[in-house]
């Protein structure tokens, strides 16, 4: 509480919780509205909703004219949208806006919890053993595999009639309430893979992330590091979800996902700033 | 250019809002899906110099 005005700090962190549980809650509503009668006439199903159903279907369209079943041309929109997040702040969208990432977030404070962790001290490495950073040998080239999972969609997609992932998406296990058994086991997969390690889907197989990377390279609203100020203190790197090694010297790393916890974490003030521009981003 | 964190969040719902109402207003509806349409290339296709003429 500041004493002078006696109002409470702006918190980054609790700005994007908040609108992380809205993203979930509303999700959740659009799942329930799937499984509630009368589906079809309320124009698109569930899928029509998901962003990765426009880049599943954008091929097929582009070549053939017609999309892919269970997707609609909404799935371009929420696509368009997506990108256009990414445009101006990177893979923002990951970190802020995705239901998925945003259950992944809870997963791993709810395991830090279960575990033990009664309070989070921001900057200072937890005592629970789970969630884990694999070894940099194995997390590097199992990072990889996202880009693999989106060429191999994006050839499939051409030679199916339902959306390459549809029957193994992570959205439909977690959200969509019409559960196959093949769902189920995504569900744990996916489940067990956050509660092991944080963000797993995010760092090594979501191909939605994939396709947002390059973004980071060339989205105006970026963070920028004062040389003189930082003092490679290293609590980014710890509080970094994604597990960037070395945060101050890779603020447009692939892998970010824009969530701010870094800026959030730093002690030093104006060391890490948000800025507007392509200025070079290391002062 | 610096920029107060208090803006980020805003900036990125109204960037998504945006771009979506973008893609709706493109014909990107719900109501206008169904599994067919015609693909963007055969429009393409069909654009020749006669035409914008």
């Amino acid at each position: 509480m500041n004493a002078a005005t006696g109002k409470k700090p702006f918190s980054l962190a609790k700005s994007r919780r908040t609108i992380q549980w809205l993203v979930v809650i509303g999700t959740f509503v659009l799942g329930l509205r799937h499984i509630m009668p009368g589906e079809a006439s309320r124009g698109g199903s569930f899928d029509s909703f998901c962003a990765f159903g426009g880049i599943e279907t954008l091929l097929p369209y582009l070549f053939t004219g017609h999309l892919l079943k269970s997707t609609n041309l909404l799935n371009f929109s929420v696509l368009i949208a997506t990108l256009g997040v990414s445009l101006v702040a990177g893979r923002a969208f990951c970190g802020w806006l995705c239901g998925l990432g945003a259950i992944q977030d809870f997963v791993a404070e709810w395991t830090r919890k279960l575990l033990g962790e009664k309070r989070h001290v921001r900057g200072k490495r937890g005592r629970t053993i789970l969630p884990m950073r694999l070894p940099a040998a194995l997390d590097r080239p199992l990072r990889y595999a996202k880009y693999l999972v989106l060429a191999a969609i994006l050839i499939a997609s051409l030679y199916m009639a339902f959306p390459p992932l549809r029957e193994f998406c992570p959205v439909r296990a977690v959200f969509g309430l019409k559960m196959t058994g093949l769902l189920w086991l995504t569900l744990a997969v996916f489940l067990a893979g956050s509660v092991l390690i944080e963000r797993f889907w995010c760092k090594y197989l979501c191909p939605l992330g994939a396709a947002l990377a390059i973004f980071n390279k060339i989205s105006p609203v970026r963070l920028a590091v004062d040389g003189d100020r930082c003092n490679q203190c290293g609590r980014c790197d710890i509080e970094c979800s994604m597990d960037i090694a070395d945060v101050p010297h890779h603020l447009d790393h692939p892998e970010c996902v824009r969530c701010m916890e870094c800026l959030n974490t730093c002690a030093r003030d104006g060391s890490l700033t948000l800025q507007i521009g392509y200025k070079e981003n290391r002062i | 250019m610096k920029m107060h964190p208090r803006y980020y969040p805003a900036i990125l719902i109204a960037a998504y809002v945006i771009f979506l109402l973008f893609g709706i207003l493109l014909g990107f509806g719900p109501e206008r899906g169904g599994g067919h349409g015609q693909s963007m290339l055969m429009q393409l296709a069909f654009v020749t110099p006669e035409t914008l003429a």
